[in-house]
């Protein structure tokens, strides 16, 4: 009896906790968003946020400036991750060793990752040293500004760093899987290496390389840690600049704050509802 | 259409000798088998000939030309294996013009092979789907035709149809035969199916052990074979030791007349199908009783016992014969072979 119940009986304790704090934390920053936040005196729901936060140049240029640092930190850690994973899959000899140096990067946290960078790549950093030291450049400051510069270069440095090994982890699982056979076959049929890889492995590792390019995407577009350490005072990352907003101690300022989470949250669904779909790809060839 | 040879080939995996000087000589249009039980090889020599694994020694030669150096995507000998391996993520369309988009060929000059091909393989209507939504005989008939499209100059099949349902398998062996016949292409059969290789190929090349025990027509193998461990190879027989004197052979259960004229100790192979059973008042053969029997629908296999020596026979389901009862066991001597 009820026995169709039990599972959900089981789940409710774990559910209430993760639905709870999300769906309570979503629905204040919603309803906060849409100027209702008595507790300051702001009782009456209004687009008016929304519009001028939408409208605003400086959210503006955050936004393009985190869909920037998340797309182009998101190419280049798949490109490259994908190349490093054929290689490991490639040279047998090296396997072992390989297998274990890519993988350290993902057990440091971002925040370390991006005091790593700020170490080795700012003006006073190791590698200006170095420079400095063999005579290459006579002062720091001739040394190329790659931290706190406009094109985020530190930022997207920080996150290539940690996603190559994800990446690098997650495609290297999948070709590993692969049937060698299918390779023989596409040799035996005349395709040489470079096609095989193009027109067979490629898009067989497809679908998970656009999964890791939409996690990788999906977290640099809504972290706060890197671009607050390495990132340009202007433009902010969305996510810095809703921090910024949220540290406001104006309260009346928060629906501000919330208009850009909920911003974040809504490209945040989409990236999943498209995180969704590439699995539905999978499944077409699992057949 | 091309005149296969291989010359001497041996290979070793981890110090153990996987081919034994394996030659064999396949002429143009012409289908061979390569005829033995799983490990004996004859995988290994379909991949030597593709590229795809490399002889410690010996040679191939295509048209009397060595193709030991020519790269793997350029040898033109295809292979269709027996676990079909179609690209998951490509349609029946795309991976029968797989090859020819490799090759470059013109996108029009492709599509039209690949229609063709379609046609010759009867999958129109499935061109769009992908290998997930085919049935076992589908596949099967995408990887001949992707293999076809390419136009190989020796087309090799590794054990094609072993992964198909007894039915199916039937009729994509006369399919592919019929096929094979009507494009003329030089065609190896791995098969470790005795009745297939009989069936499908215009010569049988037996293999034990990395070895090619023999190399003849179907009839050849079946009537005359070379050893003994071929005549098993070939199912269960029996074999009565006694001496031929004088054209006569002497053993345990009579004395026959011998088509063999050397006189010495040997030991006869008799097929259980020339042993014909009739009741014991026909007053021909040799007197046995019947120790068992099994019926296998349109036939009967018994074991008679005839001076305690078992002979094994099989006969038509209408040639009833309780266990126990007397039989007349009629030796077709003309086709005994002695060893």
């Amino acid at each position: 009896m009820y026995k169709w119940l039990k599972p959900y009986v089981l789940l409710l304790p774990a559910m209430m906790v993760i639905l709870g704090i999300f769906i309570f934390g979503l629905a204040m920053g919603l309803i906060q968003s849409f100027g209702y936040f008595p507790v300051v005196g702001l009782n009456k729901i209004t687009l008016k946020y929304y519009r001028e936060v939408l409208t605003d140049k400086t959210f503006l240029s955050s936004l393009g400036f985190s869909f920037y640092i998340s797309l182009i930190s998101s190419i280049m850690s798949v490109v490259i991750g994908v190349l490093l994973a054929y290689s490991i899959v490639q040279s047998e000899s090296k396997k072992g060793i390989e297998k274990v140096i890519y993988k350290l990067p993902i057990i440091v946290p971002h925040a370390v990752a991006a005091l790593l960078v700020y170490n080795i790549l700012s003006q006073s950093g190791i590698l200006a040293r170095i420079l400095y030291s063999f005579g290459i450049i006579g002062d720091q400051s001739e040394f190329p500004s790659l931290i706190f510069d406009k094109k985020g270069i530190g930022v997207i440095l920080a996150y290539i760093w940690k996603a190559i090994p994800f990446t690098t982890m997650v495609v290297y699982t999948v070709l590993s899987n692969i049937n060698d056979r299918l390779l023989e076959v596409a040799l035996n049929l005349g395709a040489d290496r470079r096609q095989v890889f193009w027109y067979v492995l490629l898009p067989l590792i497809m679908p998970s390389i656009f999964s890791c390019f939409i996690i990788i995407f999906a977290f640099s577009f809504g972290a706060f840690e890197v671009p607050y350490l390495l990132g340009p005072t202007s433009p902010k990352a969305l996510p810095v600049k809703a921090y910024i907003e949220y540290n406001n101690p104006d309260l009346t300022h928060r629906p501000y704050s919330m208009v850009i989470n909920m911003s974040l949250t809504f490209i945040s669904v989409i990236l999943v509802w498209l995180y969704h779909k590439s699995f539905k790809l999978i499944s077409r060839y699992d057949g | 259409m091309s005149k296969l040879e291989l010359k001497n080939i041996s290979k070793r995996f981890d110090g153990k000798s996987v081919l034994k000087d394996v030659s064999l000589v396949v002429n143009e249009g012409e289908m061979i088998s390569l005829l033995g039980p799983s490990g004996c090889g004859k995988t290994t020599t379909l991949k030597i000939i593709a590229g795809l694994v490399e002889p410690d020694s010996g040679d191939i030669l295509l048209d009397g030309e060595s193709i030991l150096d020519v790269p793997v995507e350029k040898r033109g000998t295809v292979i269709v294996f027996q676990d079909y391996l179609l690209f998951p993520h490509m349609t029946v369309e795309e991976n029968i013009g797989f090859g020819l988009k490799m090759a470059k060929v013109d996108k029009a000059k492709r599509v039209k092979r690949v229609r063709e091909m379609i046609d010759l393989v009867q999958l129109t209507g499935h061109e769009k789907k992908y290998p997930g939504e085919l049935s076992g005989g589908q596949k099967q008939r995408v990887a001949v035709a992707r293999a076809l499209a390419v136009e190989p100059r020796v087309l090799l099949l590794d054990e094609p149809f072993s992964n198909l349902d007894a039915r199916l398998r039937e009729s994509m062996r006369e399919f592919v035969c019929d096929l094979q016949r009507k494009l003329g292409i030089t065609t190896i059969l791995v098969t470790h199916d005795r009745e297939e290789a009989l069936m499908t190929s215009n010569k049988v090349a037996v293999m034990l052990e990395g070895s090619i025990e023999q190399f003849g027509t179907p009839e050849q193998i079946y009537k005359k074979p070379a050893s003994l461990d071929i005549a098993n190879f070939f199912g269960e027989k029996n074999y009565i030791e006694g001496t031929i004197e004088n054209g006569m052979f002497k053993c345990k259960i009579g004395k026959f007349k011998a088509n063999h004229n050397i006189s010495s100790k040997v030991k006869a192979m008799i097929r259980p199908e020339e042993v014909e059973l009739f009741p014991k008042s026909a007053d021909t053969g040799v007197l046995g009783k019947v120790k068992r029997k099994k019926f296998a629908g349109d036939r009967i296999y018994y074991t008679i016992l005839v001076n305690d020596t078992e002979i094994r026979c099989i006969t038509k389901s209408e040639k009833d014969f309780k266990i126990g009862e007397t039989v007349a066991a009629k030796i077709d001597f003309g086709n005994v072979v002695f060893f």
